[in-house]
């Protein structure tokens, strides 16, 4: 344990800092959320309005929204878990093989770390489509895991390298086969890398607006970040149902992640010398 | 522990990477198959496959309305159905582009005509709609004959007008104007006198949404306008040689530099955009003074401003005009209209239902009643009965007016140009509100997308 | 295999690789998802950048026109010169602030439990709320210095050059440290409390401690860390799009809205493709880059002499 003796204050102060500055953010979205629209310019900003009321959420539910935030689940949890499976044997391959397809192989992944979404987004319309996949959530699903693939075997594969070489030559002295090596061995001790890209990944799709946008049409798929639309017109948004729905989207989350957090941050911790 | 009993062997490990990978990609294709089929919830709906399809905006209350257009047009005619699909703003416009690009576009193309719908009769993407015309004058000449403007390419029709009108207006708050003792300007010049008057005051003159850049637009189409008449503008949408250097076009856009200098906008105003409904909120909270906005913020205020408008405390005029200037001062700028092409290639059956659908579907009595009852004013002639026995007479009364009998009234630039124009133009106006760039650059940069 | 008598070596000689085409399958699927849904479209958009479209008609090979107008473009290294700040400088805050913050809570207190919860939340925002609740925030007349009445705060924030890019700066970091900070806190909780002990044995206050054994036993994360935020920062869009537009003027254009700029709302659909190139070429390169600082292939564990 660090630092036990004294207490931290220049740490505490830092930290208590930055919780006002988080939030402070946060309390003006749920505030807002309980204003309606009318009286969102005539209150003071800062301060919750006197007639506040759950109007907005109300109007929010009614708008389809339980089905976004299933939508949105689907495919945030169908891209992590492929991306973190075929990016971990990616990253073992390139670790542990040697030759030129697996050389190849790696600085082609490296090429795709910085593609820009808008870019390739009209290519991408069109292959799915030909697929007939158009305006299904795998449309969502399948770029989503190829954009993820690139980083995330770097990350892992740098975490790989990390791995005592030794702990590999004992495993191989008993006869086991690299697939169960990969498996039993490098898997449970890479948790801290899988546990990063997964989090990292998954919140990069739950927040993802471009490829849903593009890929599906109907309400039926459209997902979370496609639902703030709804109070988006023409020459307006209002505030406040917005907020309302965001609130509404970040709660389920945030209950998940404060019951979570224990596994979460315990994943993040691995010891070579057990 | 032995490793070699434990581990796993060839078929189950087959079998682990198959389940693996499987299992999440399974449960997407079944949640995404369950959901594909076509769809009765609140914003989407229409009849079978092979039907018309048509994608508009979503934002109540106009979506409604365009939503019981299509109901009631299903509901009539039976085997010729439209599949309606809403879409926010920004999203619709990266979303139709991308669909046509890939040649998968709706049957009936919304838009707001101008440089876009040129884009796409140069690619052969839409229909010439003048023969159909030709062969229902009645469509044609129960509209206002300034919405076809931006409908036409090189003569010849693309685009059925539809919705309805919406000009620019110079808004003031009545109430501040009594605090100060002052009147509404009636030319340049009484403009200029009233800005120090303002500030003096704490009251901004002008409030403006400068983020979104077309807001501080409208201020250079007027003042083009004023002070050399539609001809400056024209110049340059004809593709003339340097035709922003015109003196008139420097001349205004070095007033537009002055009011900016003097303090004419409320401060800030670079960080306000117009979306967020703050530029109207200045206004009605009484923080400025005037404003020159849409006719669309009307019904806006009504609903967010409290009793600002109910009680008259909204004033509106048109923009003034600028002493020693060519323009007519009954000129105006705005939407004349929003538009509904047809795509070339969708099949002969989805045109003849969307044919239909314009000939009965747009702006029926139904339509326009319900357009005059949220405060906008249709596009049709011969409304002004319905207008004046409205909640909101005096206001759309004035609208109908302004629009039909103004000397010229222009298309938005940004929609007028190309899309390549366009991007430059607003970049360049950020810029020049900035105080960034002068004037004769502005008009050098300007010079160089002419006809692109 | 059957155990060995002692004495007798009957290991193979002691290589990284010994089944090359073994180990090499694992790579496959991978790559093929990633070649199909990436390289392919990748490869288009390279072929597009030799044309012109407008995104509706006909596509029309023009060599290096594209090229030619972008890198000849005066505004070109602006933007480069925007992206690269933004890149460094949100790098420069956001790593120290996670660095600390991670640290904080790897350590004991009471209300860590809470902090860690709250500090969290801002990840989970979607962008477009983000940009929407900052917009409001920082409106220089509705927003958050004029409803607390302090007039520093109600500044032009989105209207000034500097600030604006000031304030997406901020508001990256915003969202992202606490993602850093959990990835730190884990690495920390990892470092072995013995080198601690040792440490304070031998007299150190929390600073040395700190620089002389929490830094370097979290190189490696740091690399990581860096890596994410680096390459993330590239092709950065969403939240620039939604709060400033690039503006004002184009004092926080960067790289990836400059292309989208170009391409969806220009409808110059080749020069947008050379864009999309360089910033791939851009990412390789620096993904090389932080291979080669982060120390290629380590010989020996971080943990040796623990």
């Amino acid at each position: 344990m660090r630092g036990g003796e004294r207490p931290n204050w220049l740490g505490a102060l830092i930290a208590f800092l930055w919780l006002a500055v988080v939030v402070v953010p946060i309390y003006w979205i749920v505030i807002t959320s309980l204003k309606s629209q009318s009286t969102y310019f005539a209150t003071n900003p800062m301060l919750p309005s006197p007639d506040s009321n759950f109007d907005q959420y109300k109007f929010v539910v009614e708008s389809d929204f339980p089905r976004y935030f299933l939508n949105s689940v689907v495919v945030s949890v169908g891209t992590v878990v492929p991306t973190v499976l075929l990016a971990f044997m990616a990253a073992y391959a390139i670790v542990r093989g040697n030759g030129r397809f697996l050389r190849w192989a790696n600085t082609l992944f490296l090429s795709g770390l910085a593609i820009p979404l808008q870019a390739v987004v009209i290519p991408v319309y069109l292959i799915i489509i030909r697929l007939q996949l158009y305006d299904t959530l795998l449309a969502i699903i399948l770029p989503s895991i190829a954009f993820a693939i690139p980083l995330s075997v770097l990350v892992l594969a740098n975490f790989i390298r990390d791995v005592p070489k030794e702990l590999f030559e004992s495993m191989r002295m008993d006869g086991a086969s690299e697939w169960a090596t990969m498996w039993q061995l490098a898997f449970p001790l890479t948790r801290p890398a899988l546990v990063t890209v997964s989090v990292y990944n998954g919140l990069t799709v739950w927040n993802g607006f471009l490829l849903p946008l593009i890929l599906t049409q109907s309400p039926a798929q459209r997902t979370l970040p496609l639902a703030l639309w709804t109070f988006q017109g023409q020459y307006s948004v209002n505030v406040p149902a917005v907020m309302a729905s965001v609130v509404l989207s970040t709660l389920p989350v945030v209950v998940l992640y404060a019951l979570g957090r224990r596994q979460l941050v315990s994943g993040l911790t691995a010891g070579f010398s057990k | 522990m032995d490793l070699k009993t434990a581990g796993f062997n060839t078929t189950s490990r087959r079998t682990f990477l198959t389940a693996a990978l499987g299992a999440p990609v399974l449960a997407a294709l079944v949640a995404a198959c369950g959901g594909s089929g076509p769809s009765r919830s609140a914003n989407s709906g229409g009849g079978a496959p092979g039907s018309a399809s048509y994608w508009f905006l979503t934002s109540q209350p106009q979506e409604g309305i365009r939503t019981d257009a299509v109901e009631r047009f299903n509901a009539a005619n039976p085997d010729q159905q439209i599949a309606f699909t809403t879409f926010q703003n920004d999203a619709y416009k990266t979303k139709i582009k991308t669909a046509i690009g890939a040649g998968e576009a709706p049957t009936i193309i919304y838009g707001w005509g101008g440089g876009t719908l040129r884009s796409y009769v140069d690619a052969g993407q839409v229909d010439d709609l003048t023969p159909w015309f030709d062969e229902n004058p009645a469509v044609k000449d129960r509209l206002f004959p300034s919405a076809f403007g931006p409908a036409t390419v090189d003569g010849r029709i693309y685009a059925m007008p539809a919705e309805t009108v919406q000009p620019i207006i110079l808004y003031y708050n009545k109430q501040v104007f009594d605090d100060v003792g002052v009147e509404p300007p009636q030319s340049w010049g009484d403009i200029l006198d009233l800005v120090p008057k303002f500030n003096a005051k704490g009251i901004a003159p002008f409030s403006l949404g400068g983020q979104s850049r077309w807001t501080e637009m409208m201020w250079l189409e007027f003042l083009f306008d004023r002070v050399g008449g539609p001809e400056v503008f024209a110049a340059a949408y004809n593709g003339e040689e340097n035709a922003w250097s015109n003196p008139a076009a420097i001349d205004a856009l070095t007033k537009v530099q002055d009011l900016v200098k003097a303090d004419g906008f409320v401060k800030g105003f670079s960080s306000i955009t117009a979306d967020s409904n703050a530029d109207q909120a200045l206004l009605y909270t009484g923080k400025a003074a005037m404003m020159l906005h849409g006719s669309w913020t009307y019904a806006a205020m009504s609903t967010d401003g409290g009793d600002f408008v109910s009680t008259g405390k909204l004033g509106y005029t048109n923009f003034p005009a600028v002493e020693g200037g060519k323009g007519d001062p009954t000129n105006t700028f705005g939407n004349p209209a929003m538009y509904l092409s047809l795509y070339s290639k969708a099949t002969d059956e989805q045109k003849d239902t969307a044919k239909k659908f314009f000939a009965t579907g747009i702006l029926s009595d139904d339509q326009i009643k319900q357009w005059i009852d949220i405060g906008t004013v249709p596009i049709v002639q011969g409304t002004q009965d319905m207008l004046s026995s409205s909640k909101d007479a005096d206001f759309l009364q004035f609208v109908y007016q302004l629009s039909t009998t103004a000397g010229n009234f222009g298309q938005s630039w940004d929609q007028a140009l190309s899309p390549t124009g366009a991007e430059t133009l607003l970049d360049n106006i950020a810029r020049l509100f900035q105080l960034s760039i002068s004037p004769q650059q502005f008009a050098e940069n300007m010079n160089q997308v002419i006809g692109k | 295999m059957t155990a060995a008598p002692p004495g007798v070596r009957l290991r193979r000689p002691a290589s990284r690789s010994v089944h090359d085409n073994r180990v090499a399958f694992l790579a496959v699927p991978a790559l093929f998802v990633f070649v199909a849904f990436a390289v392919v479209p990748l490869l288009g958009v390279f072929l597009l950048s030799f044309t012109q479209w407008d995104g509706i008609g006909p596509i029309v090979p023009n060599g290096l026109d594209s090229w030619r107008s972008v890198l000849t473009d005066p505004a070109l290294p602006h933007t480069v010169w925007v992206t690269f700040l933004l890149m460094v400088v949100s790098w420069a805050i956001q790593t120290p602030a996670s660095l600390l913050i991670g640290a904080f809570l790897a350590g004991r207190h009471r209300y860590r439990e809470w902090l860690a919860v709250l500090y969290f939340i801002p990840l989970l925002l979607s962008t477009a709320a983000i940009a929407i609740t900052y917009k409001a925030l920082l409106d220089p007349n509705f927003g958050l210095g004029v409803g607390m009445g302090i007039p520093l705060l109600s500044q032009d924030w989105l209207g000034r050059d500097a600030l604006a890019l000031g304030v997406v700066i901020f508001i990256v970091s915003w969202q992202f440290v606490p993602f850093h900070s959990l990835i730190y806190q884990g690495a920390i909780q990892q470092i072995p409390r013995s080198l601690y002990e040792a440490a304070q044995l031998d007299g150190a206050g929390r600073c040395r401690k700190f620089f002389a054994i929490t830094l370097p036993q979290v190189r490696y994360t740091i690399v990581t860390s860096s890596t994410l935020m680096v390459i993330g920062s590239l092709t950065f869009f969403d939240l620039v799009f939604v709060l400033t537009g690039g503006g004002p003027g184009d004092a926080t254009r960067v790289l990836a809205l400059d292309m989208y700029r170009r391409g969806f709302q220009a409808n110059l659909m080749g020069p947008a493709s050379v864009i999309a190139v360089i910033l791939v070429l851009i990412g390789l390169l620096l993904a090389l880059l932080l291979r080669r600082l982060g120390g290629g292939t380590p010989s020996h564990s971080q943990l040796d002499g623990a």
